[in-house]
């Protein structure tokens, strides 16, 4: 009997405010002022110069400007100025003057100034901060001694305020696409005595002193994070008032909130229901600077002969695989993904299986039982299955050769590939700023990610050239080359696909900037 | 004496329900009402303790689990150091001077002994460690955040799996060998056997998606409780309907009901009153597990509903290799399990007149 009054109780409760549909959402947000979001996870640190993830970026960037931002109106992403009004290289881009702009303020009322840009500089490649996008200044003058703690004078790193409250920045090395570095939220600004008062909690709502066209509201971790509009911001201010942003880690729940009108924008869809959301009039694919590779390991045989590494990357066919997964990914046989400046179609290797066998016959493995046994490696993952699969198909029908796969787990993996790559590897690249340095320099003999083992001379000058030139074509050029004598002769890695974004925008959102940085600039954001 | 005891209990129960009740409807629940049952709870089970003379026995089970505890410590600090790959790995390499401030930081650069000295002079002082992954955070911090999520969840999941459970094994039981038992049977098994990742879509294409009831995720009231909660007490609800049928049947076999048939006592007056009473015992011993089970087992409904819980610290953490968090949420969970083994026979004490420790 108590248990029948108590569901009785229970169950009409239920009925009661399940009937009762919202016209406000949590907090109190009016649903016309508001724009709902999902976030891949809690946010792990929104401290700019800490924060190294999408998902932190995603945060900062609505948040925070950096001197400069992108020019999203041109696919291939230009930067014009924000925080700065004018970039002036001179000797050769090796020295940059940057006049800042004025009566710029920060959430707290103090004016912006050209201190605020060198404490976060020095923040950034300060040992003790530990930042681990420290490098992305190491191309300042003695910037890399600093964040090693062999330099301990910060005023010996090349960056000064001349008197005109100009910034003169000094480089190591000319680079061309220096104001790109500028874009990246780990080269913000900060207010220096707000860290030092908060210490670690400086990122909390309460806390944080910001300029950009949203302010942080609200953080409940681990739930839901919401920003509000800037009302003094600097340049046009925010269409939207708010934005609700839920954590929600599973793709395929966000997707249902989306469907049952509770997101207004979902970012990343499960690939499983990508066939049935494509024919959906909220669905939009935009292709990113961002490549999917295999690599080989040049240190063991077979794949220390160029000929074997040849006859591999010609006996797949790239266009089986984006079937495959049929997410709009495009087939990529040079190594600057589609798009980008620099970007050929036209480089690399291309699908041809009789080269290939015939490749490997010269190579001296006629018998193909004397190939030293292959293994294929990926982190374990579906989709990452589904192309190893492949590949070993197309591999054992074309050449006739037997590779075995072996998956880890992503750590795992990545200390394998640190220690010991398999013979093949799969690995991808994300760039961190729309220039072909960026993924050209990858497989430098002094990157850190390129675990082929390979090395050359004559690769690594070009891609030191190509970061000093200013003229376009001539640095086109320069790549160009790279390209041909990597992609083309060398043939340390075989690159699969460029890749997409998929993303679900509802009808009531308009001016969703996508773009192929995979950045969510909201300001320019409208509702209908 | 005895009287005093049944008070106890009832109050026990009621607050207990009242503060479920209020959660559930998302009243705010202020924290001098929290203090208040804590307090009462503490007094309850000191008094259960002192009057079941329990003393000596409750302290040896302390005493042991802090031996579990300390034990448990020391071999998933090993194990973290034994699995492959660090915290700071990523698709993105380090360069190796960067690599090294990080671990200077987070004084990773230490060896091993020193870093599990280290780590346990914290846990000492109930300190936990910073973090990894979610900068600027304390694994305490996270813990304290994300728990009580996750306590919510389970205890209603508890409450639906015994309101579904003991009804069904009681039915079952008492309609023995007739197509009421095999039905009620049949749910129970595949509540065992279906998994809740293949439950849960199809719940929420049901109530949520046509019916429109319920809230396909978040965590945000009744309207969104109800659909985890159902979902997650469904296998327990399972063991229970099993456990309580078998367990029926053999008190209803049992002398001193034969003895109240003979009486002519009426047939519902002894199946509620004495059979019931008497079946509950082993249910009742399985609340332990079965609490840390749900709390564990969470996983699943936590990333399907988009919970702020913390069942999922459990598993990313150890992906992202977040140290302190790892060893925080494997503690966490020792200490549960041992705590509601300890609640568990204090409890069957209170309600199981044969139970005497300590005599």
């Amino acid at each position: 009997m108590r248990h029948s009054i108590f569901l009785a109780i229970l169950l009409s409760s239920i009925g009661l405010l399940s009937c009762t549909k919202k016209t406000t959402l949590e907090y109190g947000l009016k649903l016309e002022e508001t724009i709902r979001i999902n976030l891949l996870s809690e946010p792990p640190s929104i401290d700019w110069h800490k924060g190294t993830d999408t998902t932190s970026a995603l945060v900062t960037e609505n948040i925070m400007d950096g001197l400069t931002e992108y020019d999203y109106s041109s696919s291939e992403l230009p930067t014009h100025g924000a925080l700065a009004t004018e970039l002036t290289p001179s000797n050769k881009a090796k020295t940059w003057t940057i006049t800042l702009r004025k009566g710029v303020k920060w959430s707290d009322g103090v004016e912006f100034t050209a201190q605020h840009v060198i404490d976060g500089w020095e923040r950034l490649l300060n040992p003790k901060t530990a930042a681990e996008y420290a490098y992305f200044l190491y191309t300042i003058k003695n910037a890399k001694g600093y964040s090693e703690g062999k330099i301990k004078d910060f005023s010996q790193v090349g960056v000064k305020i001349n008197d005109k409250g100009q910034l003169v920045v000094e480089l190591e090395q000319p680079q061309s696409y220096f104001p790109y570095l500028l874009t990246h939220h780990s080269t913000f600004p900060i207010r220096k005595d707000i860290v030092e008062k908060f210490g670690d909690k400086w990122t909390d709502p309460a806390n944080i002193v910001t300029l950009g066209a949203y302010k942080v509201k609200i953080w409940e971790h681990d739930k839901n994070l919401v920003l509000e509009r800037n009302e003094d911001y600097w340049g046009e201010k925010a269409k939207v008032k708010n934005i609700l942003a839920y954590m929600i880690n599973e793709y395929s729940t966000a997707l249902n909130l989306f469907d049952s009108g509770k997101l207004d924008f979902q970012q990343s869809l499960p690939s499983r229901e990508l066939a049935k959301l494509r024919t959906k009039p909220g669905y939009r694919q935009t292709p990113i600077f961002s490549i999917y590779y295999y690599g080989f390991n040049v240190r063991k045989p077979p794949f220390d002969n160029v000929k074997v590494r040849k006859a591999f990357a010609q006996a797949i066919d790239r266009k089986q695989i984006t079937e495959l997964i049929n997410g709009g990914q495009v087939p990529l046989s040079s190594w600057i993904p589609v798009g980008m400046f620099g970007y050929e179609a036209e480089r690399g290797l291309k699908f041809d299986p009789e080269a290939a066998a015939k490749l490997l016959d010269e190579a001296g493995y006629k018998d193909r039982s004397k190939l030293p046994s292959i293994k294929l490696g990926f982190n374990s993952n579906e989709d990452h299955q589904r192309i190893a699969e492949n590949v070993q198909a197309q591999l054992k029908k074309n050449l006739g050769v037997s590779v075995e796969l072996r998956n880890e787990e992503w750590k795992v993996y990545l200390n394998s590939l640190k220690t010991d790559p398999p013979n093949m590897y799969r690995m991808g690249w994300v760039g961190d700023y729309p220039d072909p340095d960026n993924f050209m320099n990858l497989m430098t003999s002094y990157s850190e990610n390129n675990k082929t083992g390979w090395k050359n001379a004559e690769y690594d000058k070009y891609i030191q050239e190509g970061a000093s030139i200013v003229n376009r074509d001539q640095r086109k050029a320069v790549y160009s080359k790279a390209q041909a004598l990597m992609t083309e002769q060398e043939v340390p890695v075989f690159p699969v696909y460029s890749s997409v974004t998929q993303n679900m925008i509802s009808e009531r959102v308009q001016n969703f900037p996508l773009n192929a940085m995979n950045r969510f600039p909201l300001k320019g954001v409208s509702l209908k | 004496m005895q009287k005093i005891e049944t008070w106890l209990g009832w109050a026990a129960i009621g607050i207990f329900s009242i503060l479920v009740l209020m959660s559930f409807l998302d009243y705010q629940i202020y924290p001098a009402m929290w203090w208040g049952a804590g307090l009462f709870y503490l007094g309850y089970f000191v008094y259960l303790v002192i009057s079941k003379r329990m003393i000596s026995y409750v302290i040896k089970r302390l005493f042991e689990g802090v031996i579990v505890i300390f034990l448990i410590a020391t071999m998933t600090f090993g194990l973290l150091r034994l699995l492959p790959g660090g915290p700071f790995d990523s698709e993105k390499a380090l360069a190796p001077e960067i690599k090294a401030n990080i671990e200077a930081k987070y004084n990773l650069n230490a060896s091993v002994p020193e870093q599990y000295a280290n780590y346990m002079m914290g846990l000492m002082r109930g300190d936990l460690g910073e973090s990894y992954k979610y900068l600027g955070r304390d694994a305490s911090d996270i813990i304290a955040e994300t728990l009580p999520k996750s306590i919510q969840l389970g205890i209603y999941a508890l409450i639906v799996s015994y309101l579904i459970g003991i009804p069904l094994g009681l039915m079952a039981a008492s309609n023995h060998g007739t197509k009421w038992d095999s039905a009620s049977m049949i749910f129970a098994i595949s509540g065992v056997s279906l998994p809740s990742f293949l439950i849960a879509p199809i719940f929420i294409i049901i109530f949520s998606f046509w019916l429109g009831w319920f809230e396909p995720a978040l965590w945000d009231g009744p309207a969104y409780y109800v659909l985890p909660m159902v979902i997650l007490g469904i296998r327990p609800a399972a063991v229970i309907a099993r456990l309580t049928r078998s367990s029926v049947l053999e008190v209803i076999r049992s002398d001193f009901i034969r003895t109240a048939r003979a009486k002519g006592l009426e047939e519902r007056v002894i199946l509620y009153k004495h059979v019931l009473r008497n079946s509950l015992i082993p249910v009742l011993t399985l609340s332990g597990p079965l609490v840390a089970g749900i709390l564990t087992g969470s996983f699943v409904i936590e990333q399907i509903f988009a919970i702020p819980g913390m069942a999922k610290h459990l598993i990313t953490s150890v992906t992202n290799r977040d140290y302190p968090l790892i060893l925080s949420c494997t503690l966490l969970f020792s200490v549960i399990l041992v705590v509601a083994n300890i609640l568990t026979d204090l409890l069957i004490a209170a309600v199981d007149p044969r139970v005497k420790m300590g005599e």
